[in-house]
């Protein structure tokens, strides 16, 4: 299944900083997202698209996960090659659209 | 429990919609309304005025905002606090008090917050990366104590200029503690009890995107978002603050919106770096240990809210502009085969843009992969149209050109039916943060008042 199908996401931005929250729907779901989306997991899956380390927050008392990347947008969004301005407003995609196993 | 103070969100951002705020301060459900008005990158053309000119600075958009505002906020006794005043609080101040004597409204206390501009400190500042290129301004994010000292003194309206967004929201707060209190003058965030800063920080932080809190920018796992007309007349929440530092967020009952644990949740968490230790001029906070507790329709009790320290530093953004601009280049194709034409005009730029270096050069399909990259999800159906997308950094205006003629020479020698042709310059501007000791960053207040 997507991860979409059992959290919302939402992207924001500090300077060169890419940040990532993850809410499940259910303690099932942030268990399933608690095993699957580890550290190292997410770095690869972000990596395809954004440089840099990736570092995971877990807050299980409000079912959320949190990855922050540092140096993803280097010099911030101004410095973008995208087209147009505030690209990472879309960039909780890359992992809403992750399908990752239903917990056994 | 009975509310120490009733705050509402007017504006999330220098373009939000203004209707929202005066919704708010119409109801009589608030003593307060905040405005956040200054994005990170908000402050550099605010920068760019005030070099044009020396009154020039505040937000560009303070008459629009404010002509609604002010009248019904003064009925109301809602005071207004924001950062309007931009690169230039003093000017934003002035502007306002002369708003307020045009729109028959004598008498109001306008305050503005000043010492937020820190250019003066580039070499106290312990920056994370070199500054390389030209130094647009430097600014420092103040706290709530001067905003609160103000409102405390009376001020109807407080405009600021680079402050913590948390602070605008946090400042009502303090003041009437302050109030109720009395304590003596001169006393900061820090002296107020301290389970009430956090909770009144942390309503802040909740606050301070408006619409995002209640049900925009919102996809809820299994469908169930807003509908086109909701979102259209989305409603801003408000938060009533109790004396522990609890508060109950709502919106206004005919107000459209979405607000529960989710959007609650969602909010709490976004740009926070840490959750366990949010960094705020203020204090530093946990939020690991809040719960939001669903009491009403669009009503959520939020308790937890925990202070764990208070920085020796205030964070400074410092802009850079870099010699150079971005150009950024759109082809469009349509028809039969518009996806076979796009790829082939995004080859043909690669071979004519051979000798560009490839970090300094994108060259993608808007309707296929120009926002994700290379995790966008596969190409599979045959769209009737798509754009193909140019940007490259330029070390020159001369630069910019060759790219913009490139792209504007595929409607003569590219794949047949090349249209839409659109094209921007962007100036480079970086940004540079950094720390500087909160002792270094005195602050003051002006006043004007409305004749």
């Amino acid at each position: 299944m997507r991860v979409g199908d059992i959290c919302a996401g939402r992207s924001g931005d500090k300077g060169d900083m890419l940040d990532l929250t993850l809410v499940a729907r259910d303690a099932a779901g942030y268990r399933a997202i608690e095993r699957v989306l580890t550290e190292d997991f997410v770095r690869r899956a972000l990596n395809r698209v954004i440089p840099g380390e990736v570092r995971r927050y877990a807050v299980p008392g409000l079912l959320a996960l949190k990855f922050v990347a540092p140096t993803a947008l280097p010099g911030g969004i101004y410095a973008s090659l995208h087209a147009g301005l505030h690209w990472q407003k879309a960039a909780i995609w890359l992992l809403l659209d992750l399908v990752i196993e239903p917990e056994a | 429990m009975k509310p120490i103070c009733r705050i509402g969100a007017g504006a999330g951002f220098a373009g939000d919609r203004v209707d929202p705020a005066v919704a708010l301060a119409a109801s009589g459900q608030v003593d307060s309304i905040a405005l956040e008005c200054l994005a990170e990158r908000t402050l550099v053309s605010a920068l760019n005025a005030r070099s044009a000119h020396p009154d020039g600075g505040a937000d560009p958009r303070l008459r629009r905002r404010l002509t609604p505002l002010i009248p019904v906020a003064a009925d109301h006794g809602c005071r207004i606090i924001s950062n309007l005043g931009a690169a230039n609080p003093a000017a934003a101040a002035r502007a306002t008090a002369a708003l307020a004597s045009e729109l028959g409204r004598p008498g109001l206390r306008v305050a503005a917050l000043l010492g937020d501009d820190v250019a003066h400190l580039v070499q106290q500042t312990a920056w994370d990366q070199p500054i390389e290129g030209r130094l647009l301004g430097a600014h420092a994010y103040l706290g709530s104590d001067g905003m609160a000292e103000a409102l405390a003194a009376g001020a109807d309206i407080v405009l600021a200029g680079r402050v913590a967004d948390s602070a605008l929201f946090a400042a009502p707060v303090l003041a009437a503690s302050m109030r109720a209190a009395s304590p003596a003058p001169g006393g900061t965030a820090w002296d107020a009890d301290l389970p009430l800063l956090a909770g009144a920080l942390t309503v802040g932080h909740l606050l301070e995107c408006t619409g995002q809190l209640t049900g925009g920018n919102f996809d809820p796992p299994g469908g169930g978002g807003l509908d086109a007309a909701s979102l259209a007349g989305l409603g801003y929440p408000l938060a009533h603050v109790m004396p522990d530092g609890s508060a109950e967020l709502s919106l206004l009952e005919d107000a459209p919106g979405l607000l529960d644990s989710m959007t609650c949740t969602l909010q709490l968490l976004y740009e926070v770096n840490d959750p366990a230790r949010y960094i705020t001029p203020d204090a530093v906070l946990d939020f690991t240990g809040i719960r939001f507790e669903q009491i009403g329709r669009n009503r959520v009790r939020m308790t937890g809210a925990r202070i764990v320290g208070r920085p020796a530093t205030l964070k400074v953004i410092a802009f850079v502009e870099r010699r150079g601009v971005i150009a950024d280049v759109e082809i469009g194709f349509a028809g039969h085969g518009a996806m076979i034409r796009a790829q082939c005009a995004a080859d043909v730029l690669r071979l004519r843009l051979q000798g560009w270096a490839e970090a300094d050069l994108a060259i993608d399909l808007v309707g296929v992969n120009s926002i994700l990259g290379a995790a966008s999800a596969p190409a599979n159906a045959a769209p009737a149209e798509l754009r193909v997308h140019v940007s490259a950094r330029c070390d020159d205006a001369a630069m910019a050109q060759e790219i913009e003629d490139e792209v504007y020479a595929l409607t003569l020698s590219g794949p047949a039916g090349g249209a839409g042709v659109r094209s921007e310059r962007r100036p480079r501007i970086e940004t540079v943060s950094g720390l500087v000791p909160r002792e270094l960053v005195p602050w003051s207040l002006v006043w004007e008042t409305s004749q």
